[in-house]
């Protein structure tokens, strides 16, 4: 038939895709699909079979296209009639959700990195005896932190204890070499409380004991954790310091984390931040909880949960964390 | 400490500039606070405007009666016409004068000025003008053989550097500018100067009586007798150095031995020595005896106190303090002066007793070299007699044996293993050598007297080496062999209960474990507390909490909901059993409370049980449920308004969660669901009429939902009704309407009997 070579079916399926992904659906359905259309005169003059394959292919693509198109435009209607004009910018429903205590955030962040270096969490308990917080930890009998004026003792041989390490004494004397572990918790000193002193603050001490262990492992794990904690580019440094159960005890400063170590009011313009006492475990340590110091090593360190949160969030009062004003705990 | 540099040249040479000496100081040695400028600043010249005057003329100010007006050569020419306000001078005077253009200490610059209509061209200086002195009742005079125009800093310490120094418990030797300029020199590698002091000629043959009682607590004491004492003011140089030390300036004879203090590290004392009545003894304090210290306390002694005495009375607290009793006055002409050896101990527990501090107590406390009294003795007897023109006349000295010097068996190698450094065999002998250390060719290592106490091993000598190269120490981690970190079961559990409330829309707190009261009459209490705000160990968490609560409220903060979880300290001591509890406070009724309790449960996969109790009279409504209790307070308990609160014990709530969680079918077959309703008396409870409907119908009943409560119309009196909904609902089939009224006629048979309770239509 002439009109059918007349006809070139790919322009024509063209054509007609175009008009049935527009808006005026059933007019396109009835100029390219319906009984006067082309292809349906085409169709009905077919005697060939390569023409009918042809057009039987066109008419289903272009049947297949209307159908889709049906749907599309009936989801566009079905969703226009559901949208009702929404204000977006309204408040949603309220959900209640309370806080964590920032240092209990900061608490679990500093257990997380330790954790991920391998170490263990220990928890243990706030009142010790004397021989747990001094005579282990090799304090003489003259050392300030023993007195009375310093310490809250229940009684000569109980005290609540003024650091963590009396976790690290159990830890010791329980636990077979290796030991890497962590001990955040409460400790009590007498000091009157003020902005930046508080008779109950939040330690970490930290230790590990293994074979070979040195103050450059010390150091290299403080830089590990403070990198951690403040950012990729913080440095560590080592100053010589004094503790009875380190020999030899070191400081150690990290550089401000607030001005990267230029100076700033809070580095006190020295570019960096006293964080923490630590050192190399004092042999007599080691022979007390009955380790020998020939075969076994190790370093500990220690720092305040409060000093890190006061110093990264700008906090001025320490008695802040003990009031619990919900508008302060919601902040963090 | 504070630590003017000028004095610490005179022992060592100074290389670095002091900013660089602070800052290595702060590496090897102690911290440094700060460093100070004291006195006149030398910048721009400006030393040259401080010069020698001679004062030519001197008359009073022709306008004003309290002025002086004065002609000074100041040895630039003409004599320079001054306005002054001190009397204490005339003409023929040698005077420190400051000319226009100088900036004199607090930054104050002098100018040419008009006073009263007579020009001042610069001023006369009086000692606290320098700060070389506190005196400010007239200005200062000088030696009358000093030239006019002689720079006044060749004859007085016009200004200077002054390191604040803070030393560590195990460096007493750091507590003088001696031992400093020895840790100089072990850092820098400068020369140092020998100990200063030598002793002057003795000029005479008294006999001092001494005692010691207790050897222990004074191993040493030596006593010095001094005739013709002229006590008066110290020197400017003198005066100069303590004021750049800190110390203010007395006497000659007190500044001495503050000076050779400050110098040397053993503290000394002098006693007017007309005042003593015979010798001196060194003994414990008589019980009641009395002392009036030199700071006016009159004071009861102890008889742990070990005290100086003559033969009569006190006339010291040994180590801390000497008495007004004996005390050197402007009139004293005989002096018995002081050095010794106190233990530690003893001067700590004094201290302690009587709530004192001193210098000298602070340097014994710390423990002072022993041998270095002979040697303060020795350079304190030499000023006496330079400074306030005193003659030697007698000494003695007790002593109990010295204890053998401490000999270390080292091996170099010990540091390297310890430090993580290679530190050179030659590098760790020179530095001993120069911290005063002897060491022998195979390295047994002597220690000076200075450091005995602090360095009694070897890794003490470690420590001594490796002080030096901190800064070097590479950054390594432990090479373990085993690795592993994780939280424990049970912190993992705190966590997930902290969490969930949390998400409950509760605060966390953190409330004090010492409260002013608790609880439980058997709650360890502090014998010497804080405060009476914090004195009970408490044994709940609900006596913080309340706190916190009420300061949200006294703040303004509305809806409350606060949670702890901390520890408690269960008596009976002396070590309490300590545990862990989550606590709440929430704004609202019990339902709101148990509702959260309900949630942790739940988070635990524990199945809580309340029961009624009675709990304390503080509590209205009080349930207990496993391992612990959720309650109302009783109305003015706690704050104003509605407040519930839950406390459990985390062990014993943790020891219920389940090992592991098995899997459960999900069934397929649909519930049927009805609600029933009950009339039944006031008191039965809720939880009773459903916990016995589950055990009528078994395991077919696989809910059971409380709905309500209701009295009121169509109740009788007494009564209540009580509403819940059920779903019956097997695993095996499609339950049909006989089966669903089969298990209905079961539950109100079994409510029937147990309760009395009527289906209501």
């Amino acid at each position: 038939m002439d009109s059918l070579a007349a006809v070139d079916w790919a322009a024509y399926e063209q054509q007609a895709l175009s008009a049935i992904s527009g808006d005026a659906l059933e007019d396109a359905r009835v100029k390219y699909l319906g009984r006067k259309s082309e292809l349906a005169q085409a169709l009905r003059g077919v005697r060939d079979k390569e023409s009918g394959m042809l057009l039987n292919g066109v008419k289903a693509r272009l049947e297949a296209a209307v159908t889709a198109r049906e749907h599309q435009l009936e989801l566009a209607a079905r969703r226009a009639a559901a949208d009702s004009g929404v204000d977006v910018t309204i408040p949603g429903t309220p959900v209640t959700r309370g806080r964590l205590h920032l240092l209990t955030q900061i608490r679990r962040e500093i257990e997380d990195i330790f954790l991920g270096m391998g170490y263990e969490v220990w928890d243990g308990p706030e009142v010790v005896t004397v021989w747990e917080n001094f005579d282990a930890l090799n304090t003489d009998q003259g050392h300030p932190s023993r007195s009375k004026l310093d310490t809250f003792y229940l009684d000569d041989d109980t005290l609540l204890r003024t650091q963590t390490s009396p976790d690290q004494i159990k830890a010791m004397l329980t636990r077979t070499p290796p030991i890497y572990m962590v001990s955040p918790g409460r400790v009590y000193r007498r000091d009157t409380p003020d902005a930046t002193h508080s008779p109950t603050f939040q330690q970490v001490e930290c230790l590990a004991v293994d074979r070979g262990i040195t103050l450059a492992d010390l150091r290299g794990t403080v830089q590990q954790y403070f990198r951690q904690l403040f950012g990729p580019d913080r440095d560590v440094r080592m100053r010589t310091s004094f503790f009875p159960f380190t020999e030899p005890s070191v400081e150690f400063d990290v550089t401000c984390f607030l001005c990267d170590g230029r100076g700033c009011a809070v580095c006190k313009h020295s570019g960096w931040i006293e964080m923490g006492g630590a050192g190399w475990v004092d042999p007599d340590v080691f022979r007390t909880v009955g380790l020998d110091p020939d075969d076994w090593q190790g370093f500990a360190f220690g720092f305040g949960i409060e000093r890190i949160a006061m110093l990264r969030h700008g906090l001025p009062d320490l008695r802040a964390f003990w009031e619990n004003d919900v508008r302060i705990l919601g902040q963090f | 400490m504070k630590v003017p540099v000028s004095w610490l040249r005179e022992y060592v040479e100074l290389t670095l500039p002091v900013e660089e000496l602070a800052r290595r100081l702060v590496f090897t040695s102690c911290e440094v606070d700060r460093i100070v400028r004291r006195g006149v600043v030398d910048v721009d010249g400006n030393y040259g405007h401080f010069v020698v005057g001679k004062v030519v003329e001197a008359a009073k100010h022709p306008n004003a009666d309290k002025l002086q007006l004065t002609k000074v050569d100041v040895g630039d020419g003409e004599p320079r016409s001054i306005v002054c306000g001190a009397w204490n001078f005339g003409a023929g005077a040698t005077v420190a004068v400051v000319t226009p253009g100088a900036v004199m200490p607090g930054d104050f610059r002098i100018e040419q000025r008009k006073l009263r209509g007579e020009v001042s061209d610069g001023m006369i200086l009086s000692e606290r003008e320098l700060e070389l002195g506190t005196d400010h009742g007239g200005i200062m005079l000088l030696a009358d053989e000093l030239a006019a125009g002689t720079p006044l800093a060749d004859v007085l310490p016009l200004g200077d550097d002054i390191l604040e120094i803070e030393t560590l418990y195990n460096r007493p030797d750091l507590t003088s500018i001696y031992g400093i300029a020895r840790e100089v020199a072990a850092l820098t590698g400068a020369t140092l100067e020998p100990v200063p002091g030598a002793d002057p000629a003795r000029d005479g043959d008294e006999a001092f009586s001494l005692a010691i009682d207790d050897l222990d607590a004074c191993p040493r004491f030596i006593a010095r007798v001094f005739r013709d004492v002229a006590v008066g003011d110290s020197p400017a140089w003198l005066k100069g150095r303590l004021m750049g030390a800190g110390m203010r300036p007395i006497s000659n004879v007190v500044d001495i031995t503050n000076y050779v203090m400050l110098a040397l590290g053993s503290p000394l004392h002098a006693y007017d020595g007309d005042t003593l009545r015979g010798g001196i003894v060194v003994r414990r304090a008589g019980p009641k005896e009395q002392l009036v210290t030199l700071d006016g306390t009159a004071r009861e002694l102890d008889p742990a106190d070990l005290v100086i005495a003559d033969h009569e009375r006190p006339i010291g607290l040994a180590g801390v303090m000497g008495g007004e009793n004996t005390e050197v006055s402007a009139t004293t002409t005989s002096v018995v002066l002081e050095t010794a050896n106190f233990e530690p101990l003893t001067v700590i527990r004094s201290g302690e007793r009587h709530r004192m501090r001193s210098e000298a107590q602070t340097r014994w406390e710390k423990g002072v070299d022993p041998e270095a009294a002979a040697l303060a003795a020795t350079y304190a007897s030499q000023l006496l007699v330079e400074i306030a023109g005193a003659r030697w006349t007698g000494e003695t000295e007790l002593r109990a044996e010295p204890a053998p010097p401490t000999r270390i068996a080292y091996r170099p190698q010990y540091a390297n293993a310890t430090v993580g450094l290679e530190i050179s065999e030659d590098e760790q002998r020179e530095r001993l050598a120069r911290l005063g250390f002897h060491i022998t060719d195979d390295w047994e290592v002597t220690v000076p007297t200075w450091r005995a106490r602090d360095v009694r091993r070897d890794i003490d000598v470690v420590e001594e080496v490796g002080r030096f190269r901190l800064e070097d120490v590479p950054a390594t981690l432990p090479r373990r062999q085993a690795m592993y970190g994780r939280l424990t079961h049970e912190q993992r559990l705190r966590r997930l209960v902290a969490d969930v409330l949390v998400g409950a829309g509760m605060y966390e707190a953190y409330t004090y474990s010492l409260q002013h009261d608790d609880p439980d009459p058997n709650a360890l209490e502090l014998p010497e507390p804080l405060s009476s705000q914090q004195r009970v160990l408490r044994t709940t968490l609900a006596t913080g909490l309340l706190g916190a609560a009420q300061h949200n409220l006294d703040m303004g903060n509305g809806d409350v909901a606060l949670f702890e979880i901390a520890h408690v300290y269960l008596p009976p001591g002396p070590v309490p059993d300590e545990h862990w509890r989550v606590g709440g406070i929430v704004q609202g009724d019990y339902f709101r409370a148990r509702g959260l309790v309900e949630a942790v449960f739940a988070a635990l996969n524990v199945e809580p049980t309340f029961t009624r109790a009675d709990l304390a009279r503080e509590l209205a409504v009080a349930a207990t449920v496993q391992s612990g209790w959720v309650a109302t307070y009783a109305p003015g308990v706690g704050p104003e308004g509605e407040w519930s609160a839950f406390e459990l014990d985390l062990a014993e709530l943790f020891a219920l969660v389940p090992e592991r969680v098995t899997y459960r079918d999900v069934i397929t077959y649909p519930p049927v669901r009805q609600d029933l309703a009950f009339v039944v008396d006031e008191a039965v409870p809720a939880g009773d009429l459903i916990a016995a409907a589950r055990e009528a119908a078994g395991e077919e009943l696989r809910e059971a939902r409380f709905l309500s409560d209701y009295r009121g119309d169509q109740i009788p009196a007494g009564k209540k009704s009580v509403a819940f909904s059920v779903a019956f609902q097997s695993a095996e089939r499609t339950l049909s309407d006989d089966d669903a009224a089969r298990l209905r006629a079961a539950i109100v048979s079994e409510l029937q009997s147990r309760f009395g309770a009527e289906l209501r239509g």
